[in-house]
């Protein structure tokens, strides 16, 4: 027995002093470590990127011809283009590039200067569906190296401004791949990415993180970073705990309001919560009853409080939306506009918590105890929690729906396959058109539209009104997509909502922002206000000061 | 005459054992809150007021409310009613369907025996978390779900105690005298075989009650388990650790029930277990 | 000896290959294409025609179910379907941390509890004896995440000396201890429970064997008793449940990975399962049951080893 104690407590002893020999984490002086909420990259080749931790990783490395201005998505600023214009019939657009923009060097090949062949051959392999995830957006247009340093796109069908440059940004399709690096490396530029960016891509640790280097010869000067580590972890604790230790300088958090304050609380942390943020939507699918009883979905709307489920999010995070295109996107309506539409048509357009109105309407609708029904819904917490509020409130209606909940990828394979009643959709689309034509263009329909997309309501062939005949707003989207003139462009948009709202055919609930926590010694360089990376933007001003 | 005399002894002794009296008296506090948990319940436990969450237990909400709003006791009532009655059902039908398989197993002997003891083997080479995790994904969540997955964890179980003393009894002369005067296999096996096993099976349901109620627990928690917005004591530790460093009682008191409840068939178990065979392992 | 262990491997062969079959066909019928899974929001039906076949996953089942068991007939696992890379690699990386933590789960119970267990044993219904039974019996109904997040609450948390991230650098020995600490020692205490029951049953049991009271009429001292007789014949009791043990621990390892965020080969398999990686998920879910099976397997030869009876079953 006494030997035992002996032992027990040398092994004790030792197993404490062990542990407190451990270093201080310390950071690397100058290198940003960032964690998103990933498990791994998809694939970092910018045309094919298209998770948050692709583009993470993708926007350090690539430019485009045009950018949104760092840290707000509103406004346009040069990139790669010093200067464009536009022909007088919108058909053709003329970009003047920098000179002196260095590609990185890569596998044994200096670096050299980029030149209109690169940004042709670049916007080519966009346009090749075999070569890239974006091709639909470039789709009858052509492109010419004028002289090294000129760029022609000539168009089929005239853009508006705000419909054709989102093309050429630093975005997706608009992101700028050199022709010799990528003609070299062919399948391995996925995972190994050289652009011209202010961040030279280093190594890809599977499951880990992939490191990226200062780019020395970047044309708007040399980055006060030495370089950016982005770590995949999807886990929140880890990363919140990687945060408190100083292992991580940024992570990324959660749409909750509770985490929201718990990181602010946490000494020497900041938290940015920016957008342009998720909107989320409730779809009703209007060809499964009782959907397909306007009575029933109004009755639907006026059970929820939008406050409320903007509050289960998070009071700075989310915000209530009352149109189908969420604010700050071009074309959004405010509440005070919906309000004045509903004043001067006579209707509401509101549908502000009202239970006994909503009583009454399923009463009208046959349904005098209460209704239920059933829908799919997805594990992940962004979507899980607002629905969850949603369905409480419902319960107070009488209306008791049952949330059946599945894995995030059969969620999406069944909304598109047509089995779900009420789908909740988050997300942002480039522009109001794209939102338009993915969820409310016939053609999007799911399965059996032209080209099916997220047209869940079946809007476009079926009756929403009840009115005997079927309604739909393509003619809107359509003349809206050929025009020029962005405040006529705007006002269609508009139109197109009001009717949606009218027919109540999807529930517009909440616009949800993106939160981040990052130390206090993180200088981000410039206004976080919104990316569409949905992660904040690290460029050549960012810096640490430790 | 005999078997009064037996069962009186069992009972005194049993009130005498200290561990199984309190194990007993645990058992039966948390069978019923789970029997009468709609009605003792203070608050719905589905009623969400987010604009009050995450506070901390006080006069109205005495152990506090969750990330919703929701009353955290009137939860862990309907969890624990969830939770036994998963463990409830699956015991019962492992015990069922295993005690059978083992039974059939030792009395038929040969191939089937063989064939038999070598799927429960196979079973068996699979850790209970990760056959069960495997099992929920296949079937997808819900609660029927969690019970086929916990019931053909708990098969093996039974059929090794089944398996055992039906070999034994098998060669006993009171078995060949019954089949000798026209006994079927079937009678043989409920009235000679099954009585002298029972009270064994019933022991270790006992303590297999507790293990199948951390099972469930486990499979919530790792979120593959029954759904929300069903209030399952797992899931609810789990939601909790998001917010252990703001509001650390949802995850404390949700996973003090399971533990309590789990100790309260423990403790019973294990006193009912020295009472009766002082001599029997335990898994 | 030699026929019985050869009886014993021709047994756990197909044990194998039947666990590598459900498994295959487990993970398959599982709901969720992995295909729709990597292209997530921006699933297109070409695309995702496009990558099965790139993932190889339109072949058929039978196709599929020869590739992965050549490939394993050469220690190859195959490659992850989420980013293509070998799975061994990542095997490679996540066994030591899984490792470390059931060697110190395993060593810890066994130090804390083989004594606890014995000293119970001894005094058997007394004072020491009812806390010792009850703190082990308290320590089985723990739910091992349970005892996990009680843990990470009180000593990364409120008191914050342990941290929570993962398992640390695994060329840094300081870091790496401390990372183990905690989830070590969840581990490690429902071990010490799991051990010191079984330690007390074997040595109580054994104290009543004939033997040990022939050695004590025959006049040997207390002591001598217990460590001659008691000891080495309760080690084939340790024996066959170190078999049943090894279960508890994986499965115990694989929660304790959950909850602490740790690096391992549960870690691995709840990632896989979650991206419906249906090769990764494979892997380790043969690589768990392999190992109960070569567990099993040496407990046997090591029974049949002590215990001659045994080998002529």
């Amino acid at each position: 027995m006494k030997k035992m104690k002996v032992m027990f407590s040398t092994v004790l002893g030792f197993g404490v002093l062990l542990c407190l020999l451990v270093p201080l984490a310390v950071g690397s002086g100058g290198v940003l470590k960032i964690a998103l909420d990933a498990a791994d990259i998809s694939d970092i080749h910018p045309h094919y990127a298209h998770t948050t931790q692709d583009r993470g990783v993708v926007h350090l490395i690539f430019n485009g011809l045009v950018r949104y201005k760092t840290g707000d998505i509103g406004k346009f600023e040069p990139d790669l283009a010093e200067s464009w214009e536009v022909s007088e019939d919108g058909l053709t657009w003329t970009f003047h590039l920098r000179h002196g923009v260095m590609v990185h060097p890569w596998k044994g090949n200096p670096g050299y200067e980029l030149t209109s062949e690169d940004v042709v051959y670049s916007f080519q392999s966009a346009a090749n569906p075999a070569k890239s995830g974006c091709a639909g957006g470039y789709v009858g247009m052509s492109f010419e190296a004028v002289d090294p340093y000129t760029v022609r796109v000539t168009l089929k069908k005239p853009l508006s401004e705000t419909l054709f440059l989102p093309r050429v940004t630093d975005y997706m399709g608009g992101l700028v791949i050199p022709k010799k690096p990528a003609e070299e490396l062919g399948e391995g530029f996925r995972t190994n990415p050289v652009g011209t960016g202010p961040f030279i891509f280093k190594k890809y640790l599977p499951k880990e993180k992939v490191i990226t280097v200062r780019n020395e010869k970047y044309f708007r000067g040399v980055p006060k970073l030495e370089g950016v580590e982005v770590f995949f972890m999807s886990d929140l604790s880890s990363r919140k705990f990687g945060l408190r230790s100083k292992e991580l300088d940024v992570i990324e958090g959660p749409p909750s309001q509770p985490w929201v304050e718990e990181m602010q609380a946490l000494p020497g942390v900041k938290v940015d919560v920016f957008g342009p943020g998720e909107a989320g939507v409730l779809y009703f699918n209007v060809t499964k009853k009782p959907f397909d009883d306007i009575r029933v979905r109004r009755a639907i709307g006026y059970s929820i409080s939008r406050d409320e489920v903007a509050t289960t999010i998070g009071k700075t995070i989310a915000a209530p939306i009352y149109s189908p295109i969420p604010p700050p996107q071009a074309g959004f309506l405010t509440r005070a506009e919906v309000k004045l539409r509903g004043q001067q048509e006579g209707k509401d357009l509101l549908y502000d918590l009202d239970r006994k109105k909503a009583r009454k309407l399923l009463a009208d609708a046959g349904f005098p105890k209460g209704l239920t029904t059933e829908f799919y819904m997805t594990e992940r917490g962004e979507y899980a929690i607002p629905m969850q509020n949603v369905v409480a409130q419902l319960r107070e209606s009488g209306i008791n729906a049952k949330m059946i909940t599945i894995d995030h990828a059969t969620y999406h394979h069944n909304i598109r396959a047509d089995m779900n009643t009420i789908v909740l959709y988050n997300c942002w689309r480039a522009s109001a058109d794209m939102k338009l034509t993915h969820m409310y263009h016939s053609g999007s329909i799911v399965v059996t539209g032209k080209k099916p997309i997220s047209n869940f309501i079946h809007l476009g062939k079926v009756d929403a009104d009840e009115d005997g005949k079927v309604d739909s707003i393509d003619y809107l989207i359509e003349a809206a997509r050929d025009m020029l003139d962005a405040q006529g462009q705007r006002a269609l948009w508009q139109e197109a909502q009001y009717k949606l709202i009218d027919w109540c055919v999807s529930y517009p609930l909440f616009i949800k922002r993106f939160t981040y926590a990052r130390q206090k010694y993180v200088d981000w360089g410039y206004d976080l206000k919104s990316t569409l990376i949905l992660s904040p933007q690290i460029n050549e001003l960012t810096s640490i000061s430790k | 005459m005999k078997k009064n005399g037996k069962h009186r002894k069992i009972l005194t002794t049993f009130l005498k054992n200290r561990t199984s009296l309190i194990g007993a008296c645990i058992s039966v506090a948390m069978i019923f809150i789970a029997i009468f948990a709609p009605w003792i319940s203070p608050i719905d436990p589905l009623k969400q007021n987010v604009y009050y969450r995450l506070t901390p237990p006080e006069r109205g909400h005495l152990l506090g409310t969750d990330e919703y709003g929701r009353d955290v006791l009137s939860r862990i009532f309907t969890g624990t009613r969830i939770s036994f009655f998963v463990g409830i059902v699956s015991v019962i039908l492992g015990m069922v369907i295993g005690t059978g398989m083992g039974m059939l197993a030792g009395y038929a002997g040969g191939k089937v025996e063989t064939a038999l003891m070598r799927t429960l083997d196979i079973m068996m080479a699979f850790p209970d978390e990760v056959f069960g995790v495997m099992v929920m994904i296949v079937l997808g969540t819900g609660v029927e779900n969690v019970i086929i997955a916990i019931t053909v964890l708990m098969i093996p179980r039974f059929a090794r105690m089944g398996h055992a003393p039906t070999l034994a009894l098998k060669e006993q002369d009171y078995i060949a005298a019954a089949k000798s005067i026209g006994a079927s296999d079937s009678r043989v096996l409920m009235r000679h075989v099954l009585p002298n096993i029972f009270g064994d099976i019933l022991v270790m349901s006992t303590l297999w009650l507790g293990t199948a109620i951390r099972l469930e627990a486990s499979l919530s928690f790792l979120g593959v388990g029954v759904p929300p917005p069903t209030p399952t004591l797992g899931s609810m530790v789990r939601a909790g650790v998001d917010f252990m460093g703001v509001a650390p009682w949802v995850s404390v008191f949700a996973g003090l029930a399971i533990l309590v409840s789990i100790f309260g068939f423990n403790l019973l178990g294990d006193g009912l277990r020295d009472i009766t065979d002082p001599k029997l392992y335990a898994r | 000896m030699i026929a019985y262990t050869i009886r014993r491997i021709l047994i756990a062969v197909p044990t194998l290959i039947i666990v590598l079959t459900i498994t295959f066909i487990l993970v398959r019928i599982a709901p969720g294409d992995p295909a729709e899974v990597r292209l997530g929001d921006y699933a297109t039906k070409e695309s995702v025609e496009a990558l099965r076949k790139e993932m190889g996953l339109d072949k058929s089942m039978w196709a599929q179910y020869l590739e992965t068991l050549k490939g394993l007939l050469h220690g190859d696992f195959g490659r992850s379907m989420i980013n293509g890379r070998p799975i061994s690699e990542e095997i490679k990386r996540s066994l030591p941390y899984t490792v470390q933590l059931t060697l110190m789960g395993i060593i810890f119970g066994a130090i804390f509890g083989i004594p606890t267990g014995v000293y119970t044993a001894l005094k058997r219904n007394t004072l020491s004896d009812y806390i010792g039974r009850t703190l082990s019996l308290g320590g089985l109904s723990f739910p091992t995440f349970y005892l996990g997040i009680l843990l990470m609450f009180a000593f990364s948390i409120k008191i914050p000396i342990f941290p929570v991230v993962g398992g640390g650098d695994i060329h840094n020995l300081a870091d790496n201890l401390h990372h183990l600490a905690l989830p070590g020692l969840t581990l490690g205490l429902i071990m010490t429970a799991y051990v010191t029951r079984m330690a007390r049953s074997s040595v109580l049991n054994t104290l009543n064997e004939d033997y040990v009271r022939t050695a004590r009429a025959k006049g040997l001292t207390e002591r001598k008793v217990i460590y001659k007789h008691l000891l080495r014949n309760s080690l084939l009791a340790i024996t066959a449940l170190i078999g049943v043990y090894a279960i508890v621990l994986i499965g115990g390892s694989v929660m304790v990975e959950i909850v602490f965020s740790r690096p391992g080969l549960g870690k691995m398999m709840i990632g896989a399962l979650k991206q419906r990686d249906y090769t990764t998920l494979q892997a380790v879910m043969i690589i768990f049951a392999s190992l109960v099976v070569l567990i099993n397997l040496i407990t046997d030869l090591t029974y049949g080893l002590i215990d001659p009876r045994v080998r002529y079953k």
